[in-house]
């Protein structure tokens, strides 16, 4: 038994509770792959990290991310945790701003700006394709769109690295007063093998320019919290369309709300068309884990 | 915000991961009721508890216990974990055997008895009582255990706090193989006002003189790992049928190795009748905790 530094973060947070929480081993060198998957089930949080030395030369650091039941090849949440724990344990330190993530997925920037409870970790994101434009009226549509109250531009289902279904609907307050229907998102969910369905609305909050909600409908029905994959295919379906809000390329939007969090996301999309997603992350528990 | 030592453990546990974990915070004057909700939902674990000053000049210690959803007046994994903390954290005299726990339901002795370099916690249990037998939901129990074959007892509802059905099956085979009718045993719950089924068998295979298994599908957990209060009920109905496996009373449980733990519940009934729960417990984390 080994004592390991141990960190349990929120993030996408401007205070703690606020945002998606996420557990972080630190020294994770020595841990086989059951070790790794039986310490992600009992944090039982939503994603568990493990930070290991970089074995590419042009890596910051190694990590390994697992849900409570299987190993996750890339996720964006655990991605901006996990940096931050690696700035603030002192293991790497960014070049020109820029960290470099080593995952089963491959190498994977991240981008940090700021200091301290202001600073804002981004990753970059899968690239995301468009796989279908779908009309309001689509039959596979009918049931979860049926109480929704539709914005302007039309249904589409993304890909990006996860396939998520992206509704637009009228405004803010309908938004977050819907109710999902929970047995049409898992029924779309299946049979457009998609995680489900996110819907957004613009916003006139000065903080934030869209609420979002993403409706996870398969394999369980969930409503996530913060869903930093979602929001980067939003991010890149709205650039598509010329229909970004905010300026720059960038803009925040607010999710969770609805299911007792409180989180802000930062979307940007840069020059060559990649979209980074991230925000800020708060410190809970810090400590050691002897397993 | 505002900063506390905290300590993640593995109640009835003789190694990390094998039982039930716990949240523990300390020096929680600084909270209030709904901060240590808050907390509590965030963190995700089945229980946290919180520590407070006594109320009580009887009393070593008090804690609050919380769900993600709400508050238990009290609980008997997390009564055997905060008695470990207490001791380990030194805010009582290590060498005293018995402590007395304040709590919403009151004071609660505590057992503590060591063994080698272990400290082994045992707690008294709410005295359990018989509410109803098989033969008043037939038709239900029937389907609930369907292609079960039982054991010499007659199934029977207890209640100690939380009300169990329980199910003597034939041997420990059946119990480890039972493939649970979730539906069915929600159906008999839900109408009798249950927490939960808990089936059980005798063994003689290796320390274990019980296993046990436990189901809570109407209260959104299909199968708990490690369960006091059932554990608690079966010893009183075994009692109560002069049944008692092991010697002077006390019997060795185990249970949750069809989920991947490995839980083990000491379990005594002593000359007065009462029932006491207990075990090891291992500390996984240890830091400190903001919030």
């Amino acid at each position: 038994m080994t004592s390991r530094r141990f960190v349990q973060l929120d993030v996408f947070a401007d205070r703690p509770g606020a945002g998606n929480p996420l557990a972080v081993v630190l020294d994770a060198e020595g841990l086989d792959d059951g070790t790794m998957q039986d310490i992600a089930r009992w944090t039982r949080l939503p994603e568990t990290t493990f930070v290991f030395p970089a074995s590419h030369p042009d890596a910051s650091y190694g990590i390994r991310m697992f849900s409570p039941r299987r190993e996750v090849p890339f996720a964006g949440h655990p991605s901006v945790g996990t940096a931050h724990a690696v700035l603030e344990a002192g293991i790497a330190t960014p070049g020109d701003g820029l960290l470099v993530q080593e995952g089963i997925a491959g190498l994977l920037p991240l981008r940090v700006q700021g200091v301290g409870r202001a600073r804002t970790i981004a990753v970059r994101t899968p690239r995301s394709r468009v796989m279908e434009v779908a009309a309001a009226d689509d039959a596979r549509l009918r049931e979860v769109l049926r109480s929704l109250p539709l914005g302007n531009l039309p249904p589409v289902l993304m890909e990006g690295g996860r396939r998520w279904w992206l509704v637009e609907l009228r405004d803010e307050a309908s938004l977050r007063a819907a109710t999902p229907p929970w047995e049409a998102i898992a029924e779309l969910a299946s049979s457009t093998e998609s995680m489900g369905v996110c819907v957004f609305a613009r916003s006139a909050d000065r903080v934030y320019f869209l609420a979002v909600r993403a409706w996870v409908g398969a394999p369980a029905q969930f409503e996530d919290a913060a869903s930093g994959a979602a929001n980067a295919t939003l991010a890149a379906w709205l650039a598509s369309r010329d229909a970004m809000p905010g300026s720059d390329g960038r803009y925040r939007i607010s999710q969770g709300r609805e299911v007792g969090h409180d989180a802000i996301i930062e979307l940007h999309v840069d020059d060559a068309g990649e979209v980074w997603s991230g925000g800020r992350v708060c410190n809970v528990v810090s400590g050691t884990i002897d397993w | 915000m505002t900063q506390h030592r905290y300590l993640q453990l593995d109640v009835l546990a003789q190694r990390a991961g094998a039982g039930n974990p716990l949240g523990v915070v300390f020096d929680a004057e600084g909270l209030d009721s709904a901060a240590m909700q808050a907390y509590a939902a965030w963190a995700n674990l089945s229980e946290t508890i919180f520590f407070l000053p006594p109320t009580s000049a009887d009393a070593d210690y008090r804690i609050r216990i919380f769900t993600p959803r709400q508050e238990l007046p009290f609980a008997g994994h997390p009564s055997v974990g905060a008695a470990w903390a207490v001791i380990d954290a030194g805010l009582v005299d290590a060498n005293k055997q018995g402590l007395v726990q304040e709590c919403k339901a009151g004071l609660l002795p505590v057992r503590v008895e060591k063994r080698g370099s272990e400290r082994l916690i045992h707690v008294r249990t709410p005295r359990a009582t018989r509410l109803a037998g098989g033969e008043d939901f037939p038709d239900l129990l029937r389907a609930a255990t369907a292609g079960l074959p039982g054991g010499t007892l007659v199934p029977a509802l207890w209640n100690n706090g939380p009300s169990w059905w329980l199910v003597q099956l034939a041997d420990e085979a059946t119990v480890r193989t039972m493939i649970p009718d979730l539906a069915a045993i929600a159906a008999l719950t839900g109408t009798s006002e249950a927490v939960g089924l808990a089936v059980f068998a005798r063994t003689d295979a290796g320390e274990h003189d019980v296993v046990v298994r436990a189901y809570c599908p109407a209260d959104g957990i299909p199968e708990d790992p490690v369960t006091g209060s059932a554990n608690a009920c079966v010893a009183a109905m075994l009692q109560a049928s002069d049944a008692l496996p092991g010697n002077a009373g006390r019997y060795l449980a185990s249970q949750g190795r069809e989920m991947g733990r490995d839980g083990s519940i000491e379990v005594e009934v002593d000359a007065q009748g009462e029932v006491w729960i207990g075990g090891r417990v291992q500390a996984v984390i240890r830091g400190r905790v903001d919030w």
